[in-house]
């Protein structure tokens, strides 16, 4: 496009013009502004519906594997080994071993922190082995935890529990 | 419940509500902006004339979209906010599916003088009605309430 073409004021390729918080502050440009509603709803699903329930209840859960001969925890409702669906629900006991365990400087919101935060995995008791979750250590120093150590869950009280993983508050030394 | 259960409401086990933020803007751009300033102070619309393809724009564009010709401050034109209903559709559900109690009657409008259209609903229900061909007039809000978007147009009544 040739410059004497341009009579309109606006360049004929305009590079743009970055919009200013103050233009729409102030209603300078016409602009539309919406928030949609966009809700979700995300469910646990059975397996899991169970274990939270079961947590509640002051319970861990898990389940069983007939051809494998295996107890899942956390429960599924199908055998990732063999695809078969799981058969029975056992309750097992609120104790286990430390898998694997990090000794965190970071909150959950990444700020550092002077007191670190204890997590880790649990192999849950009467489960087949390295099959457990994640929680929280408590009542141990960084210096205490170790691989292999033997822990207990610590519950909320009962009429704090609301069908969550944080209805156990964390693991002790047993 | 077996594994071969089907289970699609996700409210009825354990489940957890959210509220995703998703907001929305949408600057009208130089030629929208134009537009809509006028339509905040005036009862009429804005459009522009390419002279290229003796064609008029609405709402008014700096660019033909035809011809790519750009329009001059010269071709921008005063239309009345009026125009014949070109299509139509009765809604009698909302967005989410429920029984409207008052039915909405939609339609594109060709709008007088241009040959673009624009989308409003107009404010006279009768589900036997054939609207296509009438005449419609826009309402507009008050002039002090305006607040130069497209929603200052209340709705369309018949003429």
């Amino acid at each position: 496009m040739s410059d004497e073409k341009k009579y309109t004021g606006y360049p004929p390729y305009a590079p743009g013009t970055h919009i200013r918080e103050s233009d729409i502050q102030e209603r300078k440009i016409s602009y539309s502004w919406w928030e949609p509603e966009v809700q979700y709803a995300w469910s646990a699903g059975h397996a899991m519906n169970v274990f939270l329930k079961g947590l509640k209840n002051g319970k861990i859960m898990g389940i069983h594997c007939k051809p494998c001969k295996r107890v899942i925890i956390p429960p599924r409702m199908f055998c990732e080994y063999c695809y078969g669906p799981t058969d029975e629900w056992i309750e097992l006991p609120d104790t286990g071993i430390i898998e694997t365990y990090s000794i965190s400087y970071l909150d959950s919101d990444a700020r550092r922190i002077k007191e670190p935060i204890l997590i880790g995995v649990i192999d849950i008791d009467g489960a087949d082995p390295h099959h457990g979750f994640m929680h929280y250590f408590g009542e141990m120093s960084k210096e205490e935890i170790k691989i292999g150590m033997k822990v207990k869950a610590v519950w909320k009280p009962e009429n704090e529990r609301e069908g969550s993983i944080t209805d156990i508050k964390y693991f002790k030394p047993l | 419940m077996t594994f071969g259960e089907k289970q699609t409401d996700p409210l009825a086990k354990t489940h957890w509500r959210g509220d995703m933020q998703a907001d929305y803007f949408y600057p009208a751009g130089v030629a929208g902006d134009k537009f809509f300033k006028h339509l905040k102070e005036n009862d009429s619309f804005l459009a522009t004339k390419c002279n290229k393809c003796d064609k008029v724009l609405f709402p008014a564009r700096l660019y033909c979209e035809d011809c790519f010709e750009e329009i001059p401050d010269a071709d921008w034109m005063e239309v009345p906010a009026t125009g014949v209903v070109r299509l139509f559709t009765i809604a009698t559900l909302n967005a989410h599916g429920e029984k409207l109690e008052n039915p909405k009657v939609m339609a594109l409008i060709d709008v007088d003088q241009t040959d673009g259209a624009i989308l409003g609903v107009i404010n006279m229900v009768d589900l036997n009605k054939d609207y296509i061909g009438l005449k419609v007039k826009a309402a507009l809000k008050q002039k002090e309430k305006r607040e130069g978007t497209l929603k200052d147009i209340i709705h369309w009544e018949l003429v």
